[in-house]
């Protein structure tokens, strides 16, 4: 079944800049897929229109069939975003009252949400420093608790925009280990980067993005060999003609 | 700049810390009241009943005290202040040492005050948790209709998060503009200017990212109402408070 | 992004920035001359030009409360109600009529700099109004003696302020425009 379906998506700033345009794809549940494209080739505008952040211009997107501008809320609760700088997605004064943020949006009674809280936390193993104020965190904690902090919300899609940036290696492993664990839960995954790299070995499709169109569409290992043309690094390992193997071996 | 002060929560299990926080806000309210107008005899009980609160507290005293430091610095400003300014003969003149005296033992006397008003609140907010007082606010402030209470809730929790950020924007926008010499213009304006635009204009980024992340996560003012429960422990304490307030009051006259 | 709930948003988040700037300036200086200049009421003067007058009164009001109810937010990382009924509470109520009357200055002459410079000099007289007449109620010292302590020492600094503040508005100005 398709959870995602984006038709002839378009959307233009108010300063003229074109952000997207003309996209139409769809994505099914349970897939893992990377988008990639180099800076500014539109990215994060079409990952905003996933939950309603921006409106489309021309075009719809629908998740479960639902067109997004028709409900917002049921889009934001279904689709978890963790944007680029973690560090300003941090609203509470501890980890515990930042993760319950987003339940509390939702008027859930009490006992939920700290069910939700304590089990969100537990996954992404922050259940420890519950109480500790988030700016003394680690990058890699600071991240993880964003993760914590839509995993609250109970969504069904989980978006990542350029999740790997300045990351140490363990906190990228780290990261990268929680997400496959999501994946394998039934989460329906999509990862932002301009660096494929550390993602690649995981997932079941790759998007290219230029100039706010889709380019290219297809398994990662069909069309790895002609990123570059767009902006984007071919991994290391495919260069030298081996298989790419998991930032996790 | 990360461990920036000594006032935050610290968790535990005491009776300080299991106590309703509104119960809390007014026992705090009520004796910073009467702590701010005391003198010796009343201040001796008050300083007492800290010993006291801080012994049932459990909170790890030595460290709290090393991260206060720099209140200590301003509790000795102060004193200095005022032991030179109070008498009524002009600024230092130690002849007349009476005058003097009765500077010093002003001085004493509001340091003191303050210190204990201080010392209240540090108990205070150690024993409690920031969403709590939050909870307490918006309590409070639902006899004002005009006000938004989950609003102003909400402004409060987003200030403690940015001060940190600012504080850390401001230490790294100042070391960069060091090594590269800021030290050597003289001009107070200018050395103003460049430090408060570039670190406002990061600090306004940071404010537009949080405001969309908090969009993304459903943010509404209709939000979870958290229950606030007291129990018999709670009006005993006010009501020991209130007792205390009146007895040093009393004291006093 | 245009709806209202956002602009709203937007404004909460602004809001408690200079909130939150306010309680940085406490722990912000610059050392220039013996007495090192505070940022305190430089982010006053600032959220007065910037915010306006209702956003202005907001932020500092809520400011004020959290510092009431023990947030570390006042000079030396201390809070509490005792801080703004202690000696130098006045100040930091002064900021209240302050940041509402910059703002409402502000916003009546078009944003012009000359008159900038007239509503940041009101509003520095009004919190040197409450703050002096404060701290002497408290300490009964004579009005000479309270100017010494409580005001002569700073004007120099708050000069300087107001004359960084026009630029940095003017600045930041284009930077945080919210439209409505
Ligand atoms: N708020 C905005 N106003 C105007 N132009 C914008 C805005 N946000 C992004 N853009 C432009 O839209 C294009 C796509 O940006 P973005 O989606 O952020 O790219 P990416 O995330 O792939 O780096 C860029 O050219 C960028 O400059
Ligand atoms: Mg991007």
């Amino acid at each position: 079944m398709n959870i995602i379906e984006v038709t002839n998506l378009s959307h233009r700033f108010s300063d003229g800049t074109i952000g997207i345009e003309g996209i139409t794809l769809s994505i099914q549940e349970g897939e893992f897929v990377v988008i990639a494209g180099r800076n500014g080739s539109g990215k994060t505008t079409f990952l905003r229109h996933l939950n309603g952040l921006l409106l489309p211009d021309t075009g719809a997107v629908r998740l479960g069939g639902v067109s997004v501008s028709r409900d917002i809320p049921r889009a934001r609760q279904m689709v978890g975003m963790v944007f680029q700088d973690a560090d300003s997605q941090i609203v509470g004064e501890t980890v515990f009252d930042d993760v319950a943020f987003g339940p509390e949006n939702l008027c859930l009674n009490e006992c939920e949400v700290k069910r939700r809280v304590i089990k969100s936390l537990e996954v992404v193993d922050l259940i420890d420093i519950a109480d500790q104020r988030p700016h003394l965190l680690s990058g890699g904690e600071k991240r993880r608790l964003a993760v914590a902090g839509i995993l609250a919300m109970e969504p069904r899609i989980l978006v990542f925009d350029e999740p790997f940036s300045d990351l140490d290696y363990p906190g990228v492993r780290q990261l990268l280990h929680q997400t496959l664990l999501l994946h394998k839960a039934g989460h329906t995954i999509l990862i932002a980067t301009h660096d494929l790299e550390k993602v690649i070995a995981h997932a079941d499709r790759l998007l290219i993005i230029s100039d706010g169109k889709v380019v290219m569409d297809n398994a990662p290992e069909m069309i790895i060999k002609d990123v570059e043309a767009f902006g984007v690094r071919e991994p290391c390992a495919s260069r030298l003609g081996m298989e790419i193997e998991s930032w996790l071996n | 700049m990360a461990e920036l002060t000594a006032f935050h929560f610290r968790p535990g299990t005491s009776l300080l810390h299991t106590l309703d926080v509104r119960f809390k806000i007014l026992s705090f309210v009520l004796i910073s009241i009467s702590s701010f107008k005391a003198y010796p005899s009343a201040l001796s009980v008050l300083t007492l009943v800290i010993f006291y609160a801080i012994l049932i507290s459990c909170l790890p005293f030595k460290s709290i005290l090393k991260e206060l430091r720099y209140f200590f610095v301003l509790l000795v400003f102060i004193f200095i202040v005022r032991a030179m300014f109070t008498s009524a003969s002009p600024v230092v003149d130690f002849k007349e040492s009476a005058v003097a005296w009765q500077g010093i033992y002003d001085g004493a006397l509001i340091c003191w005050r303050l210190l204990i008003v201080v010392l209240f609140g540090l108990i205070f907010v150690s024993t409690t948790r920031p969403s709590d007082i939050r909870t307490a606010v918006e309590w409070f402030l639902m006899p004002f209709p005009f006000i938004p209470g989950k609003r102003v809730a909400t402004m409060m929790s987003l200030i403690m998060r940015f001060v940190p950020l600012i504080l850390d924007q401001a230490r790294e926008t100042i070391d960069a503009q060091r090594s590269r010499g800021v030290e050597n213009r003289k001009n107070p304006v200018y050395r103003l200017i460049k430090l408060i635009i570039p670190l406002m204009i990061r600090t306004f980024k940071k404010a537009d990212k949080l405001a969309v992340a908090m969009e993304a996560r459903c943010y509404s003012e209709k939000r979870t109402n958290k229950a606030l429960l007291s129990a018999k422990s709670d009006w005993i304490t006010l009501f020991g408070v209130i007792c205390l307030s009146i007895l040093l009051s009393i004291i006093d006259t | 992004m245009n709806t209202n709930h956002s602009i709203q948003l937007r404004k909460t988040a602004y809001a408690s920035l200079f909130a939150a700037l306010t309680a940085a300036g406490a722990y912000l200086s610059i050392p220039i001359g013996p007495v090192p200049i505070v940022l305190q009421n430089l982010f006053i003067f600032l959220a007065g030009l910037l915010l306006g007058s209702r956003m202005g009164l907001a932020s500092v009001g809520v400011y004020l409360l959290a510092g009431a109810c023990g947030f570390p937010v006042f000079a030396g990382g201390t809070g509490g109600i005792g801080r703004l009924l202690g000696p130098t509470g006045g100040y930091l109520f002064g900021y209240l009529p302050a940041v509402y009357i910059i703002g409402l200055i502000t916003e009546k002459t078009g944003r012009h700099a000359a008159f900038d410079v007239i509503a940041m000099c009101c509003g520095s007289v009004v919190i040197y109004a409450c703050g002096l007449s404060w701290l002497k109620l408290l300490t009964g010292m004579t009005l000479a003696k309270t100017l010494i302590v409580g005001m002569y020492p700073f004007i120099l600094g708050d000069a300087l302020k107001i004359a960084a503040a026009i630029p940095i508005a003017k600045a930041l100005r284009p930077i945080m425009r919210i439209k409505d």
